[in-house]
């Protein structure tokens, strides 16, 4: 038997002119680089990464790490980061709940519901994000009390200055019931591989999400009371002129999380929406037919389809969300974008600082990214095998 | 009667649906009455004096009847604002034929249509800046509010599009391995930051980039910045399109003899566009609605001017009929693009249709 020939191999064309096209784009940067390096000498600096150990001697408004104006720009620059990192979160947790509420309500039983939900995503769908930010700034700043009259919901403290949280005052012991939580999860994981195969087994149902419940808020309870570890609250009090104990959140800050929260809980709600929709109304009357009742419907039949078709528009927002976080220099929130500002108006070092910052972006939003396709390619993996 | 029961019958089908029903009319209300106070209860109307506003916490009509214009056209020279509103208009129109283009209402040649655009696009400019025909110089510091966000908005789309196909062009081919890589690499670079940081590159880099002793303004170099900026996105767009288009489309062109370009220009790119046209208008409303980031560099767009109006002393407390009157453009113009992409996305899908149905 004659094995089918190989294709032709595609003919090398224009290697030369690849090579020009290569030599021009080289040039172009040349000429780039030689300019900025002209203007540099006239300006009487020399490129390098070198000033980011000078002394910064700018304040930041918050800052999660020790930071002092005697202390370098790079660790400015980290405040900065870790700032950015935390709101990111933050309004991550935020927009994603807004969002599945939101979709669930938009495919709801309650016509009232879908008209809200529509109109809430219609209204920040067409609204620029830095207009949303400042409305909610001018409100917050003008509607809320002044820190001495500040607004008390239990024990949560709320003035035009910033938010006071109720906290546990730090211990070292604390690390012990913290560390005690990825335990408790890596026993729920166990125990659910083993409650599995013995339904596979006995065709008998083990109790799954009790026992991993139990473990997960039983082990930091037991490690608590073992090992005697101090839980006391800090609640916020008035203090002279600022409130004492428990966590501030300064209002640049809530009023960003709020802003990102809400404008990409809005695409979230489409997305979720989307995907709903896109599940065949078969596959509810199939589920119902075997018995389900509406939550198994949902939990087993419609959830694991919808995940597989939401998770890439979802990785979308979330690298847009961590985008968005430097639109946070608007209301002085001291976020990367913010201190780099700063910084660039003091050293005029713009083309270092922006090719630290858009590394440092681009490092941020290729995290999350490769997360979120593991994750999907975890899942296609299973749907594969089973 | 009988639509009236079946629809109370549908709010309270369930005790989900009726919880549902119950929490959102609540806060439908609860939302409606502030509204209601703010415009009509506590309102201060155009025939009140002005000095209310300070101690009324409603609607202050005053306020919009003396700084509406101070919100269109900022510090643009007052007695020469009728050229700001007359460039404004002409951007305006620019865009809305583009829209009646796009969903088929008009019919120009691509040539015709590209004369017109780089035509009001230059005649805009002179409006603006002026300096010839007698018309006095105006210095781009002071094209405020309005104008300059059509300008920046309406320019930048325009100028991304070409480098937009241009970037997908050089990703889509295999001749020249070197510029598919550059373009691959610009593409997800430029995806992958904000767009504050290329508006910074814009303001302080690119001045540096150019021969020691040249000066750029800061509206042109933003503007170059958002073109290279949205060019990549456009250019993801476009892929998506090219990308649907059947191998044997490319081939059957090669194949009646056409060269690359002609390949490319004649069969390949008008269908790749025609299909990208919904997620393409998607992008130019994040481009549009993110010009006005702008403000973050000190280019006064309409965000900056609102926020000029109630600077004044006097009008202080006034931030909000400002910011609103600000976010009633942005909800009627994003409202108008999106009213184009729908009708472009029921288009697609009757044309899928009749084309299963054959």
């Amino acid at each position: 038997m004659i094995p089918p020939s190989p294709p032709p191999p595609e003919r090398r064309r224009f290697r030369v002119w690849d090579a020009a096209a290569a030599i021009i784009l080289l040039g172009l940067a040349a000429l780039l680089v030689r300019n900025i390096l002209l203007n540099m000498q006239d300006a009487g600096l020399h490129p390098g990464f070198a000033f980011l150990f000078d002394e910064a001697g700018f304040d930041v408004s918050e800052s999660l790490i020790p930071y002092s104006p005697d202390d370098s720009y790079a660790r400015v620059i980290l405040t900065g980061l870790i700032n950015t990192i935390v709101l990111a979160a933050v309004s991550l947790c935020l927009a994603t709940v807004l969002g599945i509420v939101g979709g669930l309500v938009s495919v709801g039983p309650s016509s009232a519901g879908r008209v809200l939900a529509s109109g809430y995503v219609e209204l920040f769908r067409n609204l620029p994000k830095i207009l949303v930010l400042l409305v909610f700034f001018v409100v917050a700043v003008n509607g809320l009390p002044p820190v001495r009259e500040a607004v008390s919901l239990g024990p949560v403290q709320i003035s035009n200055r910033a938010l006071y949280l109720p906290a546990l005052e730090w211990h070292p012991m604390l690390w012990i019931p913290i560390l005690s939580l990825p335990l408790g999860a890596v026993l729920a994981l166990a125990w659910r591989r083993w409650a599995m195969a013995r339904f596979a087994q006995t065709g008998r149902p083990v109790p799954i999400a009790p026992v991993a419940i139990g473990l997960l808020a039983g082990l930091p309870g037991i490690a608590i009371l073992l090992f005697d570890v101090p839980i006391i609250p800090s609640v916020p009090e008035v203090q002279g002129f600022d409130f004492e104990g428990g966590i501030r959140l300064s209002l640049q800050f809530a009023v960003m999380a709020a802003m990102l929260g809400l404008y990409h809980g809005a695409q979230i709600t489409e997305v979720v929406r989307g995907g709903i929709q896109s599940v065949p109304h078969g596959q509810f009357e199939a589920a119902h037919a075997l018995g389900l009742d509406r939550l198994r419907t949902m939990r087993l039949i419609v959830l694991p389809q919808v995940l597989r078709i939401v998770i890439p528009p979802m990785n979308n927002q979330y690298v847009n969300l961590i985008k968005n976080t430097s639109v946070g220099i608007a209301v002085g929130y001291s976020d990367l974008m913010s201190v780099v500002g700063t910084v660039i108006n003091q050293t005029f070092r713009p083309l270092e600082m922006m090719l630290v910052t858009m590394g440092l972006y681009l490092i941020l939003c290729l995290a999350v990214t490769s997360l979120l396709n593991r994750w999907n390619a975890a899942l296609r993996r299973r749907e594969a095998t089973s | 009667m009988t639509g009236a029961s079946t629809w109370a019958k549908e709010l309270f089908a369930t005790p989900l649906a009726a919880l549902l029903t119950l929490v959102s009319g609540a806060f439908m209300t609860w939302l409606g009455w502030l509204a209601l106070s703010w415009l009509l209860f506590h309102a201060v109307w155009p025939w009140q004096p002005a000095g209310l506003c300070a101690v009324r916490t409603g609607l202050c009509w005053p306020f919009l009847f003396e700084k509406t214009r101070l919100i269109l056209f900022g510090t643009y020279p007052f007695d020469l604002q009728w050229r700001a509103l007359a460039a404004s208009l002409l951007l305006l129109a620019l865009a809305a034929l583009t829209g009646l283009q796009m969903i088929g209402r008009t019919r120009l040649r691509v040539r015709a249509f590209v004369v017109i655009w780089v035509s009001g696009l230059g005649f805009a400019v002179l409006l603006l800046s002026g300096g010839v025909l007698g018309l006095s110089p105006v210095p781009s510091v002071f094209w405020n509010g309005l104008p300059i966000l059509l300008f920046l908005a309406i320019a930048a789309i325009a100028g991304a599009f070409p480098v937009g196909v241009l970037l997908t062009l050089a990703r889509d081919q295999g001749a020249y391995p070197v510029l598919r890589r550059f373009a691959t690499l610009y593409i997800e670079v430029a995806r992958g930051v904000p767009m504050l940081t290329v508006i910074f590159v814009g303001v302080f880099v690119l001045p540096l980039m150019l021969p020691p002793g040249t000066y750029i303004a800061p509206v042109p170099a933003v503007l170059i910045a958002l073109i290279f900026f949205h060019g990549a996105y456009f250019a993801e767009d476009l892929r998506g399109g090219l990308q649907s288009l059947s191998r044997g489309q490319r081939e059957a062109a090669r194949s009646l003899g056409l060269g690359y370009w002609k390949t490319m220009g004649l069969v390949m790119l008008p269908q790749a566009i025609t299909r990208s046209l919904p997620s393409l208008v998607n992008s130019i409303i994040g481009a549009y609605k993110d010009t006005s980031l702008v403000v973050v560099v000190g280019i006064h767009d309409l965000i900056s001017t609102a926020r000029m109006s109630f600077n004044d002393p006097g009008w202080r407390s006034q931030a909000l009929e400002a910011y609103i009157l600000v976010g009633l453009w942005f909800f009627a113009s994003c409202a108008a693009l999106s009213a184009i992409g729908r009708q472009l996305q029921k288009d697609r899908e009757t044309e899928r249709g009749r084309v299963s149905q054959e």
